[in-house]
Parts: structure tokens; sequence; C-alpha cells
């Protein structure tokens, strides 16, 4: 299926590549590394399966090191997995890769942009190699750098930008192709409070345009602000699932935090 | 192979040349600060009877296709520092999520270098003319100097890409790019008279035959000298095999 009759059917509300009705699925993935130096192997995603409908912002929530990248990872094709099967718009990731590639937009957690380019540059490139028409690319690169508030310091080299401008920058970079599958990855950290309510406001807005979000965050705030339904996830297996409300009403707790302790017995800002 | 993708990383690569003071040095500076100084330094000498040519003319005529070739073997630092850089930053990963493919990648990065090779040679051409150090070089000579430059280039990507490859970042990578240029650039770079021993070790080294065809050029050969067309035959194979062991190696190891 060509690109343009996929973006046709994504407008639709149509999932893309079978009759699988999810925009993401998973089953019973394991990503387990094994060095020639490492004694023992270790299980950084380890039989987790879940599905992500099409229009919901779903959360991974864990401490660091959970194995929330290491997932995003595999479903973007950066990684294989060691064992089970992953659906992105319904596309096999492992046959399939190069249509997932035109269905998907990534917010890496790095803030990954050229530093010597300015925000238009960045986002310009990252539109053309997405084969978006530069009046396309112009209307929604002026229309996400002022929702975000970086149409001021736009024409500034990337490397000059703070923080908070530089991970706002790495979201419109993954946003300019329009893209039905969105992963972000932490895509918060290390803003100030103020810039990441603007971001929250933002990421919420998206769900008025039917994007699939698929995001990771240790920040339980977040996950309880924007996530439709969160997978917590801790060393690589999933702990629990649900909608935040139903979770924190199952287990008693005050929040998600709460959750995380019941079920571990440790706080996700502990680590692993 | 998309014309919109590649028109777009040329266009970013081509902006470092300006706005990162590395690739603004290497590229375009440098180049021009070895004409000044050598072509005030050295222009106004008088040597008879100049290494194995056996000409006569002013020693910073004889210099200048050395520093042409060495100019063109020094792009290997940018592409090492730039190849480093955007793995570090996460910007290769970032690329690769997209629909770009490695072949559209690792062309426009030919292609851009292609470009500043050709950029950089008609500088110096520029500025050795106006120094007066271009009296024997025919036009035909001089078209056949950026063919050779732009041939070149490859090796020097290669060159870069293998460094970017093994280095663990780019501070590793500024200075391990100097096991590949410092070799050649003693040996192989023609600036001045060597003992013919070292002639084996240079056969090993792609600028040996690039300053040696340009060096002809520049004493006016003629075209028909079939040294010179078999200098080009073997920078072209060391060229592509250079290229494609860079482009395999970065890819299977070097893009983690």
């Amino acid at each position: 299926m060509s690109k343009s009759e996929n973006m046709k059917r994504a407008s639709k509300g149509l999932i893309f590549g079978s009759d699988n009705p999810y925009a993401i699925e998973v089953k019973n993935l394991r990503k387990i590394y094994k060095g020639r130096k490492v004694i023992e192997e270790v299980k950084a995603v380890d039989g987790i399966s879940f599905f992500i409908n099409k229009g919901e912002i779903f959360g991974l929530l864990g401490p660091n090191g959970a194995g929330k990248t290491t997932t995003i990872n595999i479903l973007c094709g950066l990684l294989n997995q060691t064992e089970g099967d992953a659906f992105v718009g319904g596309y096999n990731i492992k046959k399939d890769l190069s249509k997932i590639k035109e269905l998907i937009g990534v917010c890496p957690q790095q803030a990954s942009v050229y530093q010597y380019l300015n925000a238009k540059e960045n986002i310009k490139l990252f539109g053309n190699l997405h084969l978006v028409k530069k009046d396309i690319i112009n209307e929604r690169m002026e229309k996400f750098l002022e929702l975000l508030g970086l149409a001021k310091a736009s024409n500034r080299a990337a490397k000059k930008y703070s923080g908070g401008m530089l991970r706002q920058l790495n979201l419109i970079v993954a946003l300019i192709s329009d893209p039905p599958i969105l992963f972000l990855d932490e895509p918060t950290v290390g803003m100030d409070a103020r810039v990441r309510r603007t971001t929250w406001e933002f990421i919420n807005s998206l769900k008025n345009t039917n994007k699939t979000v698929l995001l990771t965050t240790h920040y339980i705030e977040e996950a309880e602000a924007l996530c439709d339904r969160v997978a917590i996830i801790d060393f690589g297996k999933l702990v629990a699932l649900g909608p935040p409300k139903e979770l924190i009403e199952k287990h008693n707790a005050k929040d998600l935090e709460g959750v995380f302790l019941k079920i571990t017995g440790r706080r996700i800002m502990e680590g692993i | 192979m998309k014309r919109q993708r590649i028109f777009a990383f040329v266009k970013i690569q081509l902006q470092s040349l300006i706005k990162v003071p590395t690739a603004l040095f290497i590229v375009l500076l440098l180049p021009v600060a070895l004409i000044l100084i050598f072509g005030f330094a050295f222009g106004s000498i008088y040597v008879e009877d100049y290494g194995w040519t056996g000409q006569s003319g002013y020693l910073f005529e004889f210099m200048v296709p050395g520093f042409i070739a060495i100019s063109g073997l020094f792009m290997a630092i940018p592409v090492a520092l730039s190849f480093s850089e955007d793995r570090e930053q996460g910007l290769l990963k970032r690329i690769n999520t997209t629909p770009t493919s490695a072949a559209e990648f690792m062309g426009s990065h030919v292609i851009s270098n292609m470009i500043m090779a050709i950029i950089q040679v008609a500088i110096i051409f520029i500025l050795t003319f106006l120094m007066g150090g271009m009296k024997l070089i025919t036009l035909e000579g001089i078209i056949l100097s950026f063919v050779i430059m732009v041939i070149f280039s490859l090796s020097t990507i290669g060159f870069g890409l293998i460094t970017a490859t093994i280095s663990k970042s780019a501070k590793a990578a500024g200075g391990i790019v100097w096991i590949f240029l410092l070799p050649q650039q003693l040996l192989a770079a023609n600036l001045y008279p060597l003992p013919p021993e070292t002639q084996i070790v240079t056969m090993f080294m792609p600028l040996h035959y690039a300053s040696d065809a340009l060096t002809l050029l520049f004493y006016g050969v003629d075209l028909s000298n079939l040294r010179i067309w078999w200098d080009l035959m073997i920078l072209v194979i060391f060229s592509l095999v250079l290229i494609l062991a860079g482009i395999l190696l970065f890819k299977k190891y070097g893009r983690a």
C-alpha cells in the first residue's frame, strides 16, 4: 500500500496495514541482552503484552531502566526483539518496517536535532525526509512554533536553546509529518514547570486530531494528566495496566505512585 | 532514492560549511592559509632540477599540487567528526526512524562532500593563479584536476567513515583520524623530494596517486601521458574500495 493510500485511510479513521483493530499491538515481547562480558543476561523487556487503540494516549510508566525506551526502540525498528511479535499500524515490525516508518513520528528521549541549524531548518529537514510538501511544512511549522511558544526563537541556532526549548523542538520535529502514530519518549524531561504545562496542553490537544500516542514517562503527574490508559513496567515486566483512575481505585492508592509502591514496594523515582 | 530527501541532506551539509567552525576551517580556511603562507614564503625561491621531475621553477609551484591533495585529504576530519557527533546526539537513530533509506543518507553525504571538494579546489586554483603558481598547467589539466579531486574526495569520506566507526566519541574521532592522515601527509603529498625507498609505502596511499597526477598536470605534462591515467585508475579503485568499506563498516558497527 502506498504512502498516500495509507494517509487517506488514516484520515478516514481506518487502521492501516491489515485487519488488526489496534494502532499498536505488542505480544509477549522480550529483549534480552547477552554480551560476551556480561555474565548474567539482562532482560530489558521481559514478555510484555498490550494493545493501544486508535486515537488513544497510552503511557508506559516506570522507573529509569524499567524497559520503556527499549520497548519504543523495538516498535520503531531501532532494536530487534529477542522474542515476541509487535504490530504498528497493523504492520509487523519484523516484516514491514519501511511501511511503519511512513506512519510514525518519533520524539526520542535525547533532544536529537542538528545543533548548528535553527529550529525552522531542523523542522524543514525532517519534513523533507518524510516527503511533505514545502507549503504544508511551512504551514505546520508556523502553527507548532506558535503553539509551543518557540516562534520568536525559531531563527536562532538550536545550540543556543535552553534544554526545555530543545525538547519542544524535538517534539515539533516528530510531528511535522502529521503522523497517525506518535512515540514520545520522556518528552518533558528537563523542562521547567511552566514549559512542561504548555507541552502537556499541546500533547493533550493531539487527542482532537485522532492521533495515537505512545508516551513513556517516569512522572506520575504526567501520566495522570495525559494518558487514557497506562502500563506500569518494572524490571521489564508489565505489572499493571488500565486507566489511571481505575488503577488508583483498584489498589486503593492516592495516585499512580501509590499504585507502583503497593505493587513493587518501591517508589518510581527511586529507579531500579 | 527520493530527490527531496537527498537535496535536504545536501543542503544542510553545505550549510555546515558556513555554520560549523571546524568544517569552515578545514574545507575553506586551511587551504587558503596554506597557499598564502607558502606562496609568500617560497614564491620567490627558484630551484633548478627539482625532485624526480628534474624541472626548474619556483618552489611554490612545485608545492601547489601537494597542497591541493592535502586539503582534500583533510576533509576526512569534518566527515569523521560530523558522523560521530550525529551519532552522539542521537541523530542517526532519529533519521533511522524516518523512511529515509541508507542509500539516500549515505548518497547525500557523498554528493555534498564532492561539492565541497569542488569548492575547495576552485578556491585553491583562484588563489594559486593570483599568486603566480599556475604557469604550466593547461585548461584540460585544470578540468582533470577537478575530476581527480572529486574522485579523491570519495576516499576521504571512506577514511572519515572508518574513523567514525572505530571512534567511541567525536573527541576520539578527532584524534584517531590522524592515523590515516599523518602518514599520507608526510610521505605521499609530493611536497618535497623523498628517497625512493618510501615509494613502497606510498603505493598503499591514495593521496600518492592524487598528488602524483596533480603534480604531472601542474608541470604541464601532456594528457596523453599514461602515468596520469594510471594514477587516476588506481585512485578510482582506492576510492571505491575505501568508500564502500567505510559505508559498510559504519552501517554495521558505527550507527549505534
